[in-house]
């Protein structure tokens, strides 16, 4: 029996490979094997004649054969020969059915051939590689020469559409989540398949046949073709292995082979790392070479070929970038030397604009990483372009993608290169640990359009920095949080960050999993529990990065990893936190104990200092602030007696300026205090404001400066001073702060679109005060129109909340009227809101 | 045989899971399943607006246990899960009539 004989000759194949012989040479003795046991049969077989030829196809025709490939064949053969093929391909292929292999085949005459090629693109590329096997020679030239007259020459540009139509498809098919976790090594991106479009690209257009061959005609460069060859072959090995392994062509990665896979290819475990994950590690980075080099090869050539783009004029961005239809072009090496920032100022005018960068600009960021240097890195400029790119960016995942492919990412953030396609061998965690990092910062920019009880936060940069380093410290043998915590304290410091939002950043990146465990594991009914969830997380601010980075992390990760059922817990415990954060946004009274309790601990404070009209201390003002800071205010309210000026203290807590204002109260008060804020150059984020019985104002302001000023520049004397000229009426707010913002209220500017403002007025949501929210479109001295608005109606404001969303401020004030009732009558209510909305839509600016 | 069905609060899933492995039950079914009961969803007011929580997430545990073993198991389950608020779940004890282990075909006793 013939068979036999296959079968112990491939036996021997697989001997040979558990020997050792891998690779290339591999592929071409099993090739050869085929090759000559094929040869045999057709010179043996008595019917096979000179009007028929064998011939190999695709990746047998290549010499390529993996040990379980199909075997592709054709028979050629002129017309006469049609009564005896019959016979013929009985001889060819019982032999190789009998043997186990997967055999294509065909049987078709030269006009056969070319009118399938036309029809079937597989086919047609299947034919490219179409090797002459045995009969008749000059059959088999007619058929070649024929394909490449009729289906090359005069459709090159056809053929390559049809080539990257079919690639982009291929990419959409094995892009999804179960092709991330088990990479599929020939369809996947960056698998063969993407290395044979690019040779069958350059074979049938520039008659290119080797890789060697696009590198010297200026295709590839030669870095890129070595990495390409390496990649290529590691690959090859792998797929050597896993058709062994699995004992059937399977091409993809399975789980189940993955860890005996890295074994054999002696990964072994590390204190960080697995070593599946190593060895997922470099599959994954040898595919995104493939995949980052065709992906320049055929963006290259398809602009070398394909007909000009429209819009053809050329436009200036900034000194170095340009647009050229429609893509952006760095133009100019010298200036890229001087100033390399502009490698980062690429990618925010790609995320600004929403362009893509042009291939050739992409290799010129490569090609100049060795700029980034630990000075770059220090560079505030090259930080400001690189948050603009987090905070801006139209499509802020595919510029990050760019910006890891170039190697710029983790060029100047070197921390990411430990985790660069870093695997988890987990079911759970489908991405690999960069791109998980990625998506996070793009789930995250959905999540900040999209309504949620938390949405607004004041240092977005810092919560995207936080998205994008939350797992930075993976791979290493500590815990992940506490390591990536530490390591995103050196990245703030280094990116200029102040030092409260580098706090916040290694607090988030340390705590980014604290909510969703806690929601899973821990009973949300145990206040004291809570109380202490509460501590940890110290303000609403930070509660509110927290619960979005992880919905963002969650979603990142995989199908099974967020889900209604998980969202509903994480709400459940934010929202359980936040209203104990919302009492007081610092330290935490304990609420158990009252208010009478507070007194005690007041007056044990104060001794013999204690004043005697506790009284006038209202209840929710005596559970809004710890004891100390209680005792602290009664002392500060003798000064305000004695001197009969207002009070100011400022302080640098965490993430704002903190700043208590003391002073009698008085209509129009926390309006006075807005403008003159806005004078010196300091947004208000939320204020609280509590007015004791004896008349005594205390307002306690959060605030943020509007330029880059540090807290000691801040001129705050001056700014005492000038309040206390506001509260006598010898400060025209006005007319100052028109004069102050003119030139920012003028610019006409390309505003964006905007949403149009509302007010809203809700009786409901607060059992005490009525909630009026301003949703108007931001500009300097709103803050003071608004309040003074206010005023004028004899509303007075309990409590304050400002949040930016994008453009976009929303104004909550807590309300009630001169009477201390809520506004209940309607038309009251409509004529408040009319006056507010005049305000609001008011773009001009600050009036009368 | 029968089913045992128990609905839980999830944060007392480890222990649920912790306590019937003592008890040398090692497999069991486990889901994320979402309930209204006594314990309805609830209204959130957070910063004005208002978010409705209008089911309950819980876990549901499936083990099938040998009838003698019912009260035992059903005892742990109660006594592990309860917190004495509201919303602490329910037990479910169904008949069975036959299991079938897939890869042998063993059936009954040796099948659980």
């Amino acid at each position: 029996m013939v068979d036999v004989e296959l079968r112990a000759k491939r036996d021997a194949l697989e001997y040979l490979w558990r020997q050792g012989l891998s690779g290339q040479p591999l592929l071409h003795r099993h090739s050869q094997l085929i090759d000559d046991y094929l040869v045999g049969l057709f010179n043996n077989c008595p019917e096979a004649n000179e009007d028929m030829s064998l011939v190999a196809l695709g990746g047998y025709g290549r010499k390529e054969l993996f040990p379980y490939s199909d075997i592709d064949l054709l028979l050629l053969h002129a017309p006469e020969a049609e009564k005896l093929l019959g016979p013929v391909t009985e001889a060819l292929l019982y032999p190789l059915w009998d043997a186990g292999l997967e055999v294509g085949h065909g049987v078709r005459t030269i006009a056969a051939c070319l009118a399938d090629a036309r029809q079937d693109f597989f086919f047609q590329v299947a034919l490219l590689d179409a090797r002459y096997l045995a009969g008749s020679v000059p059959l088999f030239n007619s058929m070649h020469q024929a394909f490449h007259r009729e289906l090359i020459a005069g459709h090159r540009q056809e053929f390559l559409q049809n080539m990257m139509q079919h690639r982009n498809e291929r990419h959409q098919r094995y892009g999804m989540h179960s092709y991330q976790l088990e990479p599929h090594i020939k369809e996947s991106r960056g698998g063969f398949r993407d290395i044979q479009a690019m040779l069958w690209v350059s074979h049938a257009l520039f008659g290119l046949q080797e890789l060697r061959d696009i590198e010297e005609a200026g295709l590839i460069s030669p870095q890129e073709k070595e990495a390409f060859a390496q990649a290529r072959d590691f690959l090859i090995k792998i797929r050597n292995r896993l058709h062994y392994l699995s004992g059937r062509k399977n091409d993809q990665m399975f789980f189940e082979y993955q860890e005996e896979m890295a074994k054999a290819f002696k990964y072994s475990d590390t204190r960080g790392a697995l070593g599946v994950e190593r060895f997922m590690q470099d599959i994954y980075r040898h595919l995104q070479t493939i995949a980052t080099t065709t992906d320049l090869f055929f963006e290259h050539v398809d602009e070398t070929l394909g007909a000009p783009r429209a819009n053809p004029v050329e436009q200036t961005l900034e000194p170095g970038i340009t647009v050229r239809q429609d893509r952006l072009h760095l133009t100019d090496q010298a200036l890229i030397e001087k100033r390399p920032h502009l490698l980062m100022r690429l990618f925010a005018q790609a995320g600004k604009t929403g362009l893509e960068i042009h291939h050739r600009s992409r290799k010129i960021v490569t090609a100049n990483l060795h700029l980034v240097d630990d000075r770059l890195r220090h560079s505030k400029r090259m930080a400001k372009a690189f948050f603009d790119v987090l905070e801006n960016a139209q499509d802020v995942q595919s510029v990050l993608s760019v910006m890891l492919d170039t190697g710029l990412l983790t060029a100047y953030l070197p921390e990411f290169e430990q985790i660069r396609a870093l695997a988890q061998h987990d079911v759970y965690h489908v991405f690999t640990v960069d791109r998980h990092l990625l998506q996070t910062v793009a789930e995250l920019k959905k999540l900040s359009l999209s309504k949620t009880p938390f949405a607004g936060v004041e240092s977005p940069h810092v919560l995207s920095l936080a998205a994008l380093l939350h797992d930075v410290g993976k791979g290493y043998h500590e815990d992940h949080s506490q390591r990536g915590s530490e390591l995103a304290a050196g990245i703030g410091k280094r990116l200029g960050l102040t030092e409260a939002e580098t706090a916040c950043l290694s607090f988030l990146v340390e705590k980014h999993l604290f909510l969703s465990v806690t929601a899973l594991r821990r009973d949300l009914e145990d206040d004291a529990f809570l109380r202490q969830c509460a501590e940890q997380i110290q303000s609403p601010e930070r509660l509110t990065m927290l619960y979005l980075l992880s919905i963002a992390d969650a979603k990142a990760t995989g199908p099974t990893a967020w889900t209604e059922w998980k969202g509903a817990l994480l709400l459940e415990i934010s929202l359980k936190i936040a209203h104990l954060l919302e009492r007081k946004d610092t330290v935490l009274p304990d609420k158990s104990q009252g208010a009478d309790w507070m007194l005690e601990q007041v007056r044990a404070l104060l001794g013999k200092e204690a004043p005697a009209d506790y009284g006038i201390l209202p209840e929710e003002y005596l559970l809004s602030f710890p004891p100390e800071e209680v005792a602290h205010h009664l002392k500060l309210r003798e000064d305000l007696k004695n001197k009969q000026q207002a009070v100011i203290e400022p302080a640098d807590s965490t993430l704002f300026w903190s700043v208590l204002i003391m002073a009698h109260d008085s209509t129009g008060l926390l309006a006075k205090i807005c403008g003159t804020l806005a004078l010196h150059g300091l947004n208000v984020v939320s204020a609280q404001i509590f007015t004791w019985e004896d008349g005594t104002a205390v307002d306690m302001l959060n605030v943020r400066p509007a330029a880059e000023q540090t807290y000691a520049e801040q001129d705050w004397r001056a700014l005492g001073e000038d309040l206390n000229l506001a509260l006598k009426n010898r400060l025209g707010l006005s007319h100052r702060l028109v004069d102050k913002f003119r030139t920012a209220l003028r610019s006409p500017g390309q505003k964006n679109v905007q949403a149009a403002p509302r007010v809203v007025i809700d009786n409901v949501a607060s059992e005490q005060y009525t909630i009026i929210e301003v949703f108007a479109n931001d500009r300097p001295g709103l803050l003071y129109d608004i309040t003074r608005t206010l005023a004028d109606f004899e509303l007075n404001i309990h409590r304050a909340r400002i949040s930016s969303d994008g453009d976009q401020v929303v104004d909550v004030f807590y309300t009630l009227d001169s009477f201390a009732t809520k506004i209940n009558s309607p038309s009251f209510q409509q004529e408040v809101s009319q006056a507010l909305l005049h305000i609001a839509e008011n773009l001009g600016a600050v009036k009368q | 045989m029968k089913k045992i069905e128990a609905i839980i609060k999830p944060f007392k899933l480890d222990e649920v899971k912790e306590a019937l492995n003592e008890m040398g039950i090692k497999g069991m079914t486990i889901s994320e399943v979402k309930g209204y009961g006594r314990q309805k969803g609830h209204k959130e007011i957070y910063r004005g607006a208002e978010y409705i929580v209008d089911f309950i997430p819980k876990v549901k545990i499936e083990i099938i246990v040998d009838a003698g073993m019912v009260d035992a198991v059903v005892t742990k389950i109660r006594e592990t899960a309860n917190t004495g608020k509201i919303g602490d779940g329910k037990i479910f004890v169904l008949p069975v009539d036959e299991v079938i282990r897939v890869r042998t075909g063993e059936t009954g006793k040796e099948a659980i």
